[in-house]
């Protein structure tokens, strides 16, 4: 099986492999095929740990409030609930106990609407919202979803105002920077190549599931997100080594590369899928961690470390962007990679060193994304859009468009439910940004206007 | 291991239901990608557009189906607009971004519990088919009779969702081909080799460039309609961006700017599709170990089998971008 696919991947590598180059290509084809191996081991073990049963948990509280305005929310027992699937069979029933919850299996991660029978809840009570609620596949984070019913006067217009708002400022600003921190990457070999790679997200799911297994085998986070940033710069090396670097010398269209990392993008995806499974599953460390009261936000610690450190790579990306060699010559290619080889750039090599951080900041994107919310085989593919339209936003092939572009998209997706979008729509006015940015001003914030059209 | 079987299912894939209208979304597809060299990455959203026209007759507005396909029709070229009009003046990769988000908005916003009572939500749309099927009885074709012979012995029901299907596929090709030969398709072709001779010429690039983008759109709606009808239902989850790389894969398979190309590339998908799952179906009955590292189970073929098309893409890309009918030549076009 490795064998096989290592040899078609060397093909790809070396169509027109002949001659001399032959035994270097054997060589390469036999590196690839042991890191295949490597690959093929790391997400198999992994696969096999961990079999966690899903549920929905439900919970019907009656909304009271003390005298001195704090939330007193009392357990209604006794309550009859209903697990229905999309089909509309009934998967379970149950009541709700001594502390007003009841916990039903479901057998997938899917989508399913939970109703309570009214007629159950206590004499002269009243449902503040409908007797139904939607569940969808895609909100179960964890294995039990929780999925809260109130009865007794509605009491959250009272909940402060500021702190609803400064606590979605706050995980705007994580996802923001992780976005950013991903995005850099996507934009900048857009800039220097013109390569528009759909396969970017698969990089961040990369990081991620490589720390998650690394973390599974019993090694901590700490040293395991390093590793994950190592295999991802590995994977960014041998993307352009073995492919684009190729693809480029033998003179394969933009659009062609492009339907390439469609490709790539589907491949690598339902590998994923194959080897770590269809369910979402968390790091082992930081887990269950009590938020910290600062200011008016309520953050724990794990995501106030997250945050802190996705801020100090960003300023560390932009600072050897602006000051070093290295990244003067990588914007220098980035703007004009003709006129910068004419002036002894070596271009490739920029653009290799671009590939290589391309993976492994995304791959590090991948573990706070992992350590924000959880590990999934999509997480990165759902991610792509959010960092096209950050990388839009800020201008296409402009790093430090990419960084403040990222940024603000992340920001606007956590925020936008204060403004009345529903939480399960909230990345749509990001992507419209993006379309309407494209009809107003299509360089972007930052971008340059010759760059386009 | 019953490899007739498989060959058997392989064979019916070839010119069933799932390869006939990805053959009319790839039609309508290579009108834009192959002719117009658009990159429309969201062909999903157009073939939505198409099935929940349809799917909307019954359960929201209560009206005959046949006002579906205009409303379907509609909606498309409303998309197609929301799509171009930012776009096509820009660069080429540009609509590439923009479709993709907008087929994703597009997906969001039908199965959102928010817009349930237009959509259906996770639902989705049904109730909406009979009218279509009753066509089918009117014509004598008994929904639960067999017709046909040796391995091609379909139900009434089936057999009329295909005869409908392919005739509209032969439609469409027809159109295409046609138009492909026309002025208006020769001023297509030269915008994708070089847009500014054709702006200095005196073409409005635009124009054509737009009504490229929604003659394929439309003619995607009609695939996502024919989905729907064939399926009795509309569900939004099957509209993901997946939907339109797998189409992509069947045109490219078929040959890009072939009209030819954009109908068999598809069934072969299908077939091939079908035979690699058939195939480890009957190979896997158990999970396949080594120790206590578990290699394949039958849980993991769908996934298997799609890593498989899309590492075909990848090949097919790097050793025959022309596909099986195209022309190199034709595929010369770039981003930029």
């Amino acid at each position: 099986m490795s064998e096989r696919a290592g040899g078609s991947i060397s093909m790809l590598a070396y169509p027109d492999a002949a001659g001399p180059v032959q035994r270097r290509a054997r060589r390469f084809a036999q590196l690839l095929a042991g890191l295949l191996v490597v690959t093929l081991g790391l997400f198999g073990l992994s696969a096999t740990s961990s079999a966690d049963e899903f549920g929905i948990r439900v919970q019907v509280k009656e909304q009271r409030r003390t005298d001195t305005g704090k939330t007193d929310n009392q357990p209604v027992p006794g309550v009859s609930v209903t697990v229905l699937d999309a089909s509309g069979a009934e998967v379970g029933t149950g009541v709700t106990d001594a502390k007003g919850a009841v916990v039903i299996p479901v057998p997938a991660k899917a989508d399913y609407t939970i109703r309570i029978d009214e007629s159950t809840l206590p004499s002269g009570a009243e449902l503040d919202g409908p007797a139904e609620q939607q569940v969808t596949g895609d909100s179960f984070t964890v294995a039990t979803k929780t999925v809260n019913f109130f009865i007794g006067e509605s009491q959250r217009e009272e909940t402060s105002g500021v702190e609803r708002v400064s606590q979605r400022i706050a995980d705007g600003v994580r996802l923001g920077l992780i976005i950013a921190m991903c995005s850099v990457g996507l934009s900048l070999i857009f800039g220097t190549t013109g390569l528009t790679n759909f396969a970017h997200g698969e990089m961040v799911t990369f990081g991620a599931l490589v720390a998650y297994f690394l973390n599974s085998r019993g090694m901590h986070i700490v040293i395991a997100a390093p590793i994950a940033v190592a295999a991802g710069g590995l994977l960014g090396l041998t993307a352009d080594r073995f492919g684009f670097s190729r693809f480029r010398a033998r003179g394969v269209g933009l659009i062609s590369q492009m339907v390439i990392t469609l490709g790539l993008s589907i491949a690598a995806k339902n590998f994923f899928l194959w080897r770590f499974g269809g369910r979402d599953k968390p790091y082992l460390n930081y887990t269950n961690q009590v938020g910290v009261k600062i200011g008016p936000i309520v953050i724990t610690p794990r995501d106030l470390i997250v945050t802190i450190l996705a801020l100090v790579v960003l300023v560390a990306v932009a600072l050897t962007l602006q000051y070093t060699r290295l990244g003067k010559a990588t914007r220098a290619v980035s703007d004009n990679a003709d006129l910068a080889s004419s002036t002894g750039i070596d271009s490739a090599k920029i653009i290799r060193i671009i590939w290589i951080a391309a993976g492994a900041l995304a791959a590090l994107g991948g573990v706070f994304r992992g350590l924000d919310e959880q590990v999934a085989w999509d997480m990165g593919t759902s991610l792509l859009f959010l960092m096209f339209a950050g990388i839009t936003l800020g201008g296409l092939g402009s790093a430090y468009g990419a960084l403040v572009g990222g940024f603000v998209v992340g920001l606007l997706v956590e925020t936008s439910t204060l403004l009345g979008v529903p939480t399960e729509l909230k990345v749509v006015p990001a992507l419209l940004i993006l379309i309407l940015i494209l009809l107003v001003r299509p360089q972007g914030i930052l971008g340059r206007s010759q760059r386009v059209g | 291991m019953d490899i007739g079987s498989v060959l058997e299912a392989t064979i019916l894939q070839f010119i069933g239901f799932n390869a006939c209208y990805y053959a009319i979304a790839a039609i309508g597809l290579n009108v834009q990608f192959g002719y117009a060299g658009l990159l429309n990455f969201g062909q999903a959203a157009f073939m939505a557009a198409g099935a929940y026209g349809v799917g909307q007759t019954a359960m929201v507005f209560g009206i005959s189906l046949w006002w579906g396909v205009l409303i379907g029709v509609g909606y498309s070229v409303l998309l197609g607009l929301l799509m171009g009009l930012p776009t096509l003046r820009l660069r080429a990769d540009y609509l590439a971004i923009v479709t993709i988000a907008a087929a994703e908005i597009v997906r969001l916003v039908v199965r959102s519990v928010w817009a349930r009572d237009s959509f259906g939500g996770t639902d989705g749309l049904k109730g909406f088919a009979d009218a279509f099927q009753k066509v089918g009885r009117n014509l004598g074709l008994k929904p639960a009779g067999e017709y046909g012979f040796w391995i091609f012995t379909f139900s009434g029901r089936n057999l009329w969702i295909l005869l409908v299907g392919w005739t509209l596929v032969a439609i469409f090709g027809t159109i295409v081909w046609l138009l492909m030969r026309s002025p208006w398709g020769r001023v297509l072709k030269a915008i994708r080799e070089d847009e500014d001779a054709v702006r200095s010429l005196g073409k409005n690039v635009f124009s054509y460039k737009m009504q490229a983008l929604i003659l394929g759109g439309v003619i995607g709606s009609f695939a996502g309609m024919m989905f729907a009808l064939g399926n009795a239902n509309v569900q939004p989850d099957n509209y993901s961006r997946d939907l339109t790389f797998f189409v992509l894969t069947g045109l490219v398979l078929g040959g890009v700017a072939k009209v030819t190309g954009s109908i068999v590339g598809p069934m072969l998908f299908w077939a091939i599709y079908s035979f690699l799952d058939n195939l480890l179906r009957e190979l896997i009955d158990k999970p396949v170990r080594i120790g206590d590292f578990t290699l394949i189970q039958s849980t993991d073929i769908g996934a298997v089998v799609y890593m498989v098309m899309g590492v075909l893409l990848v090949l097919l890309m790097v050793f025959r971008p022309q596909g099986l009918f195209g022309n190199r030549k034709e595929m010369a076009f770039d981003g930029r």
